[in-house]
């Protein structure tokens, strides 16, 4: 059985790499991994590969950044004959990104199955680019892998047979488990706020980003913040004149990095999906700066947090506890690949 | 309010044209964008003036590619276009690759869309049409059905109600359009047809790019055609089929593509219709003549249910079933094939 793999930005990589190593595991399997080339800042994805020990991908397709419809367009066009030539059993898809969406509608129209990794996932909100991508690739794979029970539900409810959903749990919580026991030997500094922003509704508005970086100030008045800042939203910064403070924006961090800054964090602020289930995962308060979420489960664990007012964001930091218990939650156990790949063979037999 | 028409292949433009034509009759402020996925010398001026259109507006002259080729060339031209126009709504049609890019376009910067002739499914994936369908129809915003059938599809499919409204066949107000039109043409008299002949269209490559099938299929129109006169316009890719394997065409009356006045009187005068084609199969049922679907399913359900249609996967059935047809006295009027459907379509788009 061969299997094709495509990725396209950093957050994909700490999904693909527990299927990987549970594929590699299995002689009879072969992989194939397309890199399309989404985010093309080299350092970072060669750190986050070493961090998640996964192999330089196989192909890379070099999309570079663009406007949605090119980017997905370039996907398109350069990863169709790679998949008519390699006719995989199956291409495997992570996540909500456009390569997820261009690959998605490739396989479906070359008559090859596709299976999602992470499917089921809803923001509810159209306005986000992600969520047209989710709902494109569930509705175009053949194989559904959730990572929770309600992500179950949901492709229920939109209609999805039975017998394409499968529930194997949250592979980014595979390799943060893996992970951790590395980040903890880095041994950070505990007690500071972890800030990650990069969504187009926090970032790109002027007078948000002024009112989340006041509160972030304040909040700097009290303990140490520490802001990887992405280098679109260090230009805004810059060109609208919005002040830093003691906040402490530092460069984009690598992947063992980021899991030692949360773990060490004493309350975490983000607009990231991934940080909401990681910081629940590690028991650490989190803080999400939108309107909503897509991993419900994060919330009724007890551990995240929705914050529509960023004023409130400094009262908040103050006030977040650890949980006494971490949150015990089905499927976020650190086999989650193996399940994926346990479906990726059955799902393949006649 | 502004309209943003997308169009891409031929079969689109018989469901563009009355709703073109009830917007221009409302004083809506309209857009038609031609992606140009098929683009041939029978889609001149004469094709635009037969449906009562005027040329499009903007061409986007993407050609013909693979799929995942003509899709993202579609993507990256259309998304200018959309950006500039800024419209009310985007309006697709159908189920051609031009309706799954623009919709995606559109969904990505947050425009509102909504599909023409949705909840259509044959229920086989293997189809590129049926994947436009079902991406089309996920994302888009406004669900517009020719049937209640397709109502219940989408409602299955976790569609909001708020979301579908059923408005009838866009394709069978075309033809109402037309059909007295077509009658003073003359085109079959021109071909000197001796009794009614038996109309035959194929152009899926499950049909046509297969030699083993694409034999079988001519030698059921053989046998038909030593009976009555069979005339089957070519598609170019079933020509290039036919003479790169030196099919025996018998006396099966090859003729060049036709216009859409020359195919309603052609069909309209026939015994039967012989068909792979989704818009066939509607429109040989709304003029009252038998169809023969050669595939082993349909996305238009309601041409069986009215003993209009049949499907025959095994073209060895197809001269028993000619012999065996007959004209319906009353051609068959499902709901919604009342030629109104633009009408309620246009209703649907101004009151959100």
């Amino acid at each position: 059985m061969h299997l094709l793999h495509v990725v396209g930005a950093r957050p994909n990589l700490p999904k693909l790499a527990p299927v990987y190593r549970a594929a590699a595991r299995r002689p009879a399997l072969t992989q194939t991994v397309v890199h399309t080339g989404q985010h093309y800042d080299d350092a970072l994805f060669a750190s986050l590969l070493a961090d998640l020990a996964l192999p330089e991908p196989d192909i890379n397709l070099g999309v570079g950044s663009a406007s949605h419809a090119v980017q997905t367009a370039r996907i398109l066009e350069r990863l169709e004959p790679i998949v008519t030539n390699q006719r995989p059993d199956w291409v495997v898809i992570y996540g909500d990104v456009n390569s997820t969406a261009a690959a998605a509608v490739v396989a479906a129209k070359l008559g090859i199955r596709s299976a999602h990794v992470e499917a089921g996932l809803r923001s509810g909100d159209r306005t986000m680019p992600e969520e047209i991508n989710r709902i494109v690739a569930d509705r175009l794979a053949s194989l559904l892998l959730t990572p929770s029970r309600d992500a179950d539900e949901t492709l229920r409810a939109e209609g999805e047979p039975e017998c394409e959903i499968a529930f194997v749990g949250n592979v980014m919580i595979d390799s943060l488990l893996e992970a951790l026991p590395r980040a903890r030997a880095l041994a950070r500094p505990r007690g500071h706020a972890l800030v990650t922003l990069h969504r187009p509704s926090n970032v790109d508005d002027r007078s948000r980003l002024s009112s989340l970086m006041r509160a972030l100030r304040d909040v700097a008045a009290e303990r140490p913040v520490v802001f990887p800042v992405h280098p679109r939203t260090r230009d805004r910064l810059e060109q609208w004149g919005i002040e830093s403070g003691a906040v402490q924006t530092v460069e984009p961090v690598g992947y063992l990095e980021m899991v030692a800054l949360m773990d060490a964090a004493h309350a975490v602020i983000t607009d990231s999906g991934g940080v909401q289930e990681e910081t629940t995962a590690l028991g650490v308060p989190c803080l999400t700066v939108r309107e909503t979420t897509e991993r419900p489960i994060t919330v009724t664990a007890g551990t995240n947090r929705l914050v529509h007012d960023p004023l409130t964001l400094p009262a908040l930091v103050r006030d977040a506890v650890r949980p006494r218990v971490l949150p015990v939650i089905e499927g976020w156990d650190g086999s989650a690949g193996e399940r994926v790949v346990h479906a990726l063979i059955a799902g393949d037999l006649p | 309010m502004k309209l943003l028409h997308v169009v891409g292949a031929r079969p689109n433009f018989p469901k563009l044209a009355p709703v073109s034509r009830q917007a221009r009759a409302v004083g809506v402020d309209q857009i038609v964008v031609h992606t140009g996925q098929h683009y041939d010398d029978a889609m001149s001026a004469a094709f635009f003036r037969d449906l009562g259109l005027r040329p499009p507006d903007i061409n986007l002259d993407v050609g013909s590619a693979t799929h995942a080729v003509q899709t993202a060339r579609v993507m990256e031209r259309f998304e200018p276009v959309l950006l500039q126009h800024r419209p009310d709504w985007t309006v697709v049609y159908g189920d051609v690759n031009s309706t799954l890019a623009a919709t995606l376009v559109a969904a990505k910067l947050g425009f509102r869309v909504a599909h023409v002739e949705a909840g259509v499914r044959s229920g086989d994936r293997s189809m590129p049409e049926e994947i436009n369908r079902i991406v089309t129809d996920r994302l888009a915003d406004l669900l517009l059905t020719p049937s209640r059938s397709a109502d219940k599809t989408l409602r299955a499919e976790g569609e909001p109600d708020e979301e579908i409204m059923f408005v009838g066949n866009v394709m069978v107000d075309a033809l109402l359009y037309s059909v007295q039109r077509a009658r003073t043409i003359g085109f079959r008299r021109r071909l000197g047809l001796s009794t009614a002949p038996v109309t035959v269209t194929l152009h899926r490559p499950a049909n046509v790019d297969d030699p083993k099938r694409l034999t079988a299929i001519m030698a059921a129109l053989r046998e038909v055609a030593a009976k009555r006169p069979v005339v089957f316009p070519v598609h170019p890719r079933t020509r290039g089929q036919l003479e790169l394997g030196r099919f025996d065409v018998g006396s099966v009356k090859l003729i060049d593509p036709v216009s859409y006045l020359e195919m309603l009187d052609l069909v309209e005068g026939s015994h039967a219709v012989i068909t792979d084609s989704g818009g066939l199969q509607v429109e040989s049922t709304a003029l009252g003549v038998p169809c023969l679907t050669v595939r082993d399913t349909t996305e238009w359900p309601e041409t069986i249910e009215c003993g209009a249609n049949r499907l025959v996967p095994d073209p060895a059935e197809i001269p028993g079933a000619i012999a065996s047809m007959a004209r319906l006295d009353d051609p068959p009027r499902p709901e919604g094939w009342d030629g109104m459907a633009a009408v309620r379509a246009l209703d649907c788009l101004r009151t959100r």
